[in-house]
């Protein structure tokens, strides 16, 4: 077998693992989630002044690992995995799934319990989900601009 | 595909939206049109199998990280090897470990469009190549791919130069008429 063709065996098996979707939207999830945690925990720290001075910094170590978490989640989606179009719809609808359930837990617990952290949580939840609808938008645009293009050059290349 | 839809631009274009899509099946195309013409640019530029097979796996995790982010498609081909010429020259820097005052040499070493555009007239050139007898094709392939001297050639397929000189001529005569009957590059 030639070197070259030898190489290219090697790379087609590099590719898979790094085209690995369940990576991609693992990532995707890890962000989600620790986006929701942090938020949570935060407003709470924010808010609940009365809490002992151990507690308090309990819940400011749960916010810097929580934002450590969707740093590298960020890193990973902008240098290590990044995502492609279809991608790109699919983290859209689970972003603005997971922030609508989030969204909906934040009202509910603000008209259970009216407190000052349920409040700050909701604002978040809200801006959470606004986000995700802006990104989901501008993936859809994205990808049909994609499909266009795709199906342009597609026809110009059987005639 | 044919050989002229597969050097039509266009195909590349095809190519690159599709992976930017996301279709894996499309990175496997990928692959397999532009790996050889990858590694052997890079072999060229390493002159070892070994730093070229280094060196297209680098360029390989670039190109499947960045494809994403390709703004224009349609350059998918001087996007290719212009990652390829800056991992090799940063390779080679880091060897050498030149002076800043060498930096613009190794710049001019080569241009990506340049590249891209001679690997592709490189890839028809050999799958016509392809098609010549065996003897004709690889006295071709040294004296004009390969760049060896009448005499290299002769010492190294230990036949007299001017065999050598014949069995040029045979197969440039033969190389044209192929190009005559499947048209030119």
């Amino acid at each position: 077998m030639k070197p070259e063709a030898r190489s290219m065996q090697k790379i087609q098996g590099l590719a898979g693992a790094e085209l690995s979707l369940k990576a991609r939207l693992g990532y995707v999830g890890l962000l989600l989630v620790s986006a929701a945690l942090t938020t949570v925990v935060v407003a709470l720290w924010l808010t609940e002044l009365s809490l002992p001075v151990r507690a308090q910094l309990a819940f400011g170590a749960m916010s810097v690992i929580g934002t450590c978490w969707m740093a590298l989640a960020v890193w990973a989606l902008g240098a290590r995995r990044p995502l492609f179009a279809r991608d790109r719809v699919v983290a859209g609808r689970m972003a603005v799934t997971f922030s609508a359930v989030f969204a909906a837990g934040c009202v509910a617990a603000t008209i259970v319990s009216g407190g000052a952290a349920s409040y700050g949580a909701l604002a978040t939840s809200v801006a959470m989900l606004t986000t995700a609808i802006a990104t989901l938008a501008s993936a859809r645009r994205r990808f049909a601009e994609l499909v266009a293009r795709r199906q342009e050059l597609e026809a110009q290349l059987r005639a | 595909m044919s050989t002229q839809k597969l050097n039509d631009p266009r195909a590349d274009e095809l190519l690159a939206i599709r992976c930017q899509l996301g279709e894996r099946a499309a990175f496997a195309e990928l692959i397999g049109r532009w790996h050889e013409p990858l590694w052997r640019y890079l072999r060229r530029l390493a002159n070892s199998d070994q730093a070229a097979d280094d060196l297209v796996q680098d360029t390989w995790v670039r190109v499947l990280r960045g494809i994403a982010g390709l703004r224009d498609a349609a350059r998918i081909r001087p996007w290719l090897f212009g990652i390829a010429r800056r991992i090799a020259m940063d390779r080679l820097r880091m060897h050498y470990a030149r002076p800043a005052a060498d930096e613009g040499a190794l710049e001019e070493l080569a241009s990506p469009e340049i590249d891209a555009e001679l690997e592709a007239d490189l890839a028809v050139l050999e799958s016509r190549l392809a098609t010549l007898p065996v003897r004709e094709r690889e006295t071709l392939a040294l004296f004009y791919l390969r760049e060896l001297s009448l005499e290299q050639i002769a010492t190294l397929l230990d036949i007299p130069a001017g065999t050598v000189k014949s069995r040029l001529f045979r197969a440039r005569q033969l190389l044209r008429h192929e190009f005559e009957t499947k048209g030119a590059i």
